[in-house]
């Protein structure tokens, strides 16, 4: 039924006549298999009255990867408008935080990217120990390049085996899960959780690994390249899945940058824009690897991105495994780190110390700071204002599936409704990373 | 630099239908008959979890079967979602002990501080997952339900596990 607004939308959108009528615009295919539009012929018959539809696809719709609402004004099957709507997950991370210290925020950005919980931890601790001004440890380093490497490996296998699903490949997904639950396995025999992990402290991490740890990480990195062949043997060269993905989204470089796109989403579009490569952390600028960049900018090049960055996680795991050093992982801060337990329970000053540290909290000085890392979406950063408490005054988010996101209405734009589903997984959103 | 910029190539030309599709039917028959198999039969077969494990909490208790618990506060301090009740008393000789001591368990997000900063080892997650009630209420721990699990605990944080901190 056409309401007032439904015109009033109508008649803003570019693809309409004056009486805000779609225009038609016929397909040829001429003899190369191209197909190409070409002039309209006169009509024979008197056109039909045709008008726009608005749809919801969402929030409760299961390939939008969570509450997300896209609100398209389809012409037939072509989508003419996308007007993505956020913020039903909003829980205020942000503002929750302005009451906590700084180590029980960890816990709480666990549950924003909940695919790549290691990786925010760290991401975390980071920003506060810049702010603190602390050097952490060369174990520590090492450890939180495996868990940030290990956690790209899964948010990357829960996106390919989503995005398989979404565009109708069942097997490829319970491959991908099957090797995500391994490495669920090793984080649970590293800090006990397997979602939630909260694997990082400020100044440095929950607990060291267990003897042995690495033995199982090196059992992984051996069986986890087999299944990265499979999957690659599925669908990379598959006609069906090169068929729906490729062509889709198109985002050239300048579109890219001029949106803000970060992560495999800019990388695709051939812009080689990597945190790790370009605002080296944690020593990544000492490690072997390769930034994969696409050519095209479609959904086909993201996935290949993907893949690619697979594998390349996988070499720099392999090479932190064998420089991991000996040593202390928490850094030799007593204003930051708890004595330990058995000292606590037995010393009277580190008794008092314990007390005061977990009451009062560490204080950085006063300041502000933005420490950019590389997650598996994109550009994730945090941002601290300090003003000398135990809390900080504002800490904010910098979500790249939120920037990733504001590119969907022009990607979406002159595709089938049908393709809005590879176009939307391609960008490998996390809902509670966009509304926090 | 070590790191290198690679451009991805494209293997459209490769792509096919039919050989794709019996590729795809030949790994999976593949998976069929490899005799590892990765399902687990839950409830009749369990996978062994760790030692460090974060789960349903556990107080421990003194031989004499008190709580180890001084009422010192630190762990409702710490707790980033606010779910511990602590109410302190004090007996005749003036030991503190927990008059009320309480967590629910709906509100808790295991992250394990409660245990980190206890300096009497007293409060402790559990090597369990396994909860079910039939009411809401039914998951706020008191202080005798505390005491009266017997799972084992995580070793995390624990002189137990030295790597653990
Ligand atoms: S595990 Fe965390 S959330 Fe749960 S009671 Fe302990 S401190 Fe609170
Ligand atoms: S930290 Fe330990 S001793 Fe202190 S109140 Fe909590 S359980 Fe009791």
């Amino acid at each position: 039924m056409a309401t007032k607004r439904t015109i009033d939308v109508a008649l803003s959108t570019t693809g309409l006549d004056r009486e805000g009528r779609p225009q038609r615009v016929p397909l040829v295919a001429d003899g190369s298999g191209q197909v190409t539009a070409m002039a309209a012929p006169p009509s024979l018959e008197p056109e039909l009255e045709g008008e726009h539809m608005l749809i919801n696809l969402g929030p409760q719709h299961p390939a939008t990867h969570g509450v997300l609402r896209l609100v398209l004004e389809l012409d037939g099957e072509t989508v003419v408008r996308c007007i993505p709507h956020v913020g039903y997950l909003h829980c205020g991370f942000e503002k929750i935080g302005e009451y906590r210290q700084y180590n029980q925020i960890i816990p709480w950005t666990d549950r924003e990217d909940y695919l790549n919980s290691p990786g925010n931890n760290i991401a975390f601790a980071l920003g506060a120990e810049r702010l603190f001004g602390v050097e952490i440890t060369e174990r520590c380093t090492v450890l939180r390049v495996i868990a940030l490497e290990l956690s790209r490996i899964i948010s990357h296998l829960v996106w390919v085996g989503t995005t398989c699903i979404d565009i109708g490949a069942f097997t490829p997904f319970l491959w991908a899960f099957q090797e995500r639950e391994n490495i669920y396995n090793l984080l649970e025999g590293w800090v006990g959780a397997r979602l939630t992990t909260s694997i990082s402290r400020v100044g440095g991490m929950a607990a060291d690994i267990p003897d042995g740890w690495l033995d199982g990480l090196r059992g992984f990195l051996k069986t986890f390249p087999k299944t990265l062949v499979e999957v690659d043997k599925m669908i990379t060269r598959n006609g069906i899945w090169v068929g729906r993905t490729i062509g889709l989204g198109i985002m050239t470089p300048q579109d890219a940058i001029n949106y803000g796109l970060s992560g495999a989403m800019a990388r695709a579009s051939g812009v080689a824009w990597d945190m790790r490569k370009d605002f080296p952390y944690l020593d990544y600028e000492t490690y072997d690897f390769d930034v994969p960049i696409g050519v095209n900018g479609d959904v086909y090049d993201r996935f290949l991105v993907r893949m690619e960055e697979l594998r390349q996680s996988v070499r720099i795991l392999e090479q932190a495994v064998e420089r991991l050093p000996d040593g202390p992982v928490n850094v030799n801060d007593p204003r930051l780190i708890l004595p330990p337990k058995s000292k606590a329970t037995s010393e009277m000053e580190s008794m008092i110390h314990h007390f005061k540290l977990v009451m009062e909290g560490p204080r950085p000085p006063v300041g502000e700071v933005y420490v950019p890392v590389e997650s598996p979406k994109g550009e994730k950063g945090y941002y601290f204002v300090s003003d000398g408490t135990a809390k900080p005054v504002r800490w904010r988010i910098r979500p790249p599936s939120f920037v990733n996101l504001s590119a969907i209405p022009k990607m979406v734009e002159g595709h089938l409704l049908s393709d809005v589903i590879a176009i939307n997984a391609s960008i490998d959103i996390v809902m509670g990373e966009i509304d926090r | 630099m070590a790191i290198n910029v690679k451009v991805v190539d494209r293997p459209i030309d490769e792509t096919s239908y039919v050989r794709a599709t019996l590729k795809g039917l030949g790994n999976t028959f593949k998976h069929m008959i490899d005799p590892h198999k990765v399902t687990t039969q839950y409830p009749e077969q369990r996978e062994s979890i760790s030692p460090r494990w974060r789960g349903t909490h556990r107080m421990l208790t003194t031989e004499d079967g008190k709580a180890k618990c001084v009422a010192c506060g630190l762990c409702p301090t710490v707790c980033p979602a606010n779910c511990i009740k602590l109410v302190p008393g004090e007996d005749e000789e003036g030991n503190r002990y927990p008059l009320v001591f309480e967590i629910d368990e709906f509100r808790c997000i295991f992250c394990g501080y409660c245990q980190e900063v206890c300096p009497e080892e007293a409060i402790h997650l559990g090597r369990h997952y396994e909860n079910s009630e039939y009411s809401r209420e039914g998951f706020v721990y008191d202080l005798e339900r505390l005491m009266a699990q017997t799972h084992p605990v995580c070793e995390m944080w624990d002189p137990a596990d030295p790597k653990g901190e």
